[in-house]
């Protein structure tokens, strides 16, 4: 990876803070179906995360698979604790925002949501970077390298 | 994003503190969607109304705004539950999952939700007309609406449609909008098809249109006549396998007179052609046939209708569904009703199938049950139940559906 910044710019989509571990996917993830809402394990078995624990972390995926019954998995997984902390996508469709405006409002839980990064997640960070998210100004700093 | 005076004192709290926290919800969504304004919206559909959606997140949440005192402002349905309310013994739903669904219940009849547990609620209680805006759930029903009846309503997630349930707004943005609407991807039957289109082509065709055009705008061109059911069936197909929240057929849909009109000006010169071959295709990947026992036969995704219920009936009569084979037809309460006064009901029953009242296969949870091999005449169910109820799918008509009850197997014939 050249030039490798520490800085990247997206859009804040959904406002919040996060401070910690990433998650990448290559593939596109849908929660319905997708993650165990006891557990925090993405659970499709065609998704290359499969067995992955994204339970607290930043999970970028490239775009989202929505069905209208997201937010059911989505917000049982944030009363159970078990929800990623933050989001990062290539396109945030408005179903995944939806899931972080809900949580906001019924269990005052930011998960801030940035899409559009100058360099696209997947190639500027790597599962284990830590990083620090800002969803209102859309900013990611890269605090360490895995 | 505009809002008008009554909309911000709204927000500041002066109806109540549902319509506060349901309308910043709204108002978020909205800017995250570039709306210029809220839109005023003539009803709502509610798909978190099963416990197998909703789960305990769906209690609390429903429970925080009953003790707040919500209620819905505009006429507002439910989606199927999770558990057939009146017989759910028989589908081996264990105790206590039923009583999760019943306490939902209790909650939505709290708020003046209409009780209708169905996916087609716009052939009863929810009848929207062509132009209203609405903020609708249910992937089914939000293409039927959008497609068959010309209203205008988003695919709304779980909880936002009760946010514009308590609020009667919806951000104004996409399928609101004329210019959103425009038919983007042309389909083109051959015409050997066209003039030969089998009933079970229509989900088969939603199916394939749905995973080309994820969630773009699709326009179907040849089709010279469909059903309601046919329609429904297609649409439902293609929400599943794609997010098609609108499509338009020509001559066919309202929006749609000519290809001019479902394109909103100049057709795109690229059309994608459409033979037996493709459709065929399509089917295997549906659920290909493959010799050997049926544990469950699913019809009625969506709901059934009176119609395709004389159907099921005329086809059954005198027949017997197989001892190791589980024929069940899934419909609305209302429809029921009147089938059982017209005699279909008995007809059904007297053959050994079941009526799925108020929800579904995919809704509903069978683990109890080891199914392991379905049949079923729906795109939809096609799509998720090897997921849902973890079996094998087998695709294939009404007809070939019904005659795998009686026979229990799945055979080419």
């Amino acid at each position: 990876m050249s030039g490798r910044q520490h800085v990247l710019q997206g859009r804040g989509c959904a406002a919040g803070q996060f401070e910690g571990e990433v998650v990448v996917s290559r593939q596109s993830f849908g929660f319905w179906q997708g993650l165990d809402p006891q557990t925090g394990v993405v659970i499709d078995k065609r998704h290359d995360l499969c067995g992955a624990m994204i339970k607290g972390k930043a999970f970028a995926f490239p775009y989202g698979r929505g069905s209208t019954g997201t937010p059911g998995i989505f917000l049982e997984a944030v009363r159970n604790g078990c929800a990623p902390a933050a989001i990062i996508n290539v396109k945030s469709e408005p179903m995944i925002i939806m899931c972080a405006l809900l949580a906001e409002a019924f269990f005052k839980v930011a998960i801030p949501i940035v899409d559009g990064l100058d360099v696209p997640a997947q190639e500027a960070l790597r599962t284990g970077d830590r990083v620090r998210i800002d969803g209102a100004t859309g900013r990611i700093e890269i605090l360490a390298r895995a | 994003m505009y809002l008008t005076d009554a909309e911000k004192r709204i927000l500041d709290g002066e109806s109540g503190e549902p319509q506060r926290l349901a309308l910043r919800v709204l108002a978020k969504l909205g800017e995250a969607c570039g709306a210029e304004r809220m839109v005023e919206i003539v009803s709502a559909h509610l798909v978190a109304s099963s416990y197998q959606i909703a789960g305990e997140a769906g209690i609390d949440i429903y429970s925080q705004l009953v003790q707040q005192g919500a209620k819905v402002k505009v006429r507002t349905t439910s989606d199927p539950g999770s558990i057939v309310f009146a017989r759910w013994q028989e589908f081996r739903t264990p105790a206590d999952y039923a009583a999760r669904q019943v306490k939902i219940a209790e909650l939505l009849d709290q708020m003046g939700v209409i009780p209708t547990w169905t996916c087609t609620p716009y052939t009863t209680f929810n009848v929207p007309r062509f132009g209203d805006h609405l903020g609708w759930s249910e992937s089914s029903a939000v293409v039927f609406v959008n497609s068959v009846i010309g209203a205008r309503t988003n695919r709304l997630a779980a909880y936002v449609d009760l946010c514009a349930a308590l609020t009667g707004r919806v951000p104004c943005f996409g399928l609101h909008l004329p210019e959103n609407r425009r038919g983007q991807v042309v389909f083109e039957l051959a015409s050997d098809l066209a003039t030969d289109f089998a009933d079970h082509y229509f989900p088969a065709l939603g199916y394939l249109v749905g995973q080309i055009v994820g969630d773009q705008v699709p326009v179907i061109m040849g089709l010279r006549h469909a059903t309601f059911d046919q329609l429904k069936a297609f649409g439902a197909a293609s929400a599943a396998s794609g997010s098609v929240a609108l499509y338009h057929m020509v001559g066919i849909t309202p929006e749609a007179r000519t290809l001019e009109e479902a394109c909103g000006g100049k057709p795109p010169g690229e059309r994608i052609p459409v033979g037996k071959r493709e459709l065929a295709n399509v089917m295997e990947q549906m659920g290909a046939f493959t010799d050997g026992p049926v544990d469950v036969v699913g019809i009625g995704c969506p709901h059934a209708s009176i119609d395709q219920m004389r159907r099921y009936a005329s086809l059954l009569d005198g027949k017997r569904v197989h001892p190791n084979t589980q024929l069940w037809v899934c419909t609305n309460v209302v429809v029921e009703e009147m089938a059982r006064k017209m005699g279909y009901v008995e007809t059904i029953e007297r053959a050994g199938a079941k009526l799925m009242v108020g929800t579904c296969h995919n809704d509903c949870p069978l683990g109890a049950w080891n199914f392991r091999r379905l049949v079923t005449d729906s795109g939809k169910f096609a799509y998720y139940t090897p997921t849902t109820v973890g079996t094998q799918c087998v695709f294939a008509s009404t007809e070939a559906c019904i005659q795998a009850a009686i026979t229990g197997k799945a055979e080419r014939s």
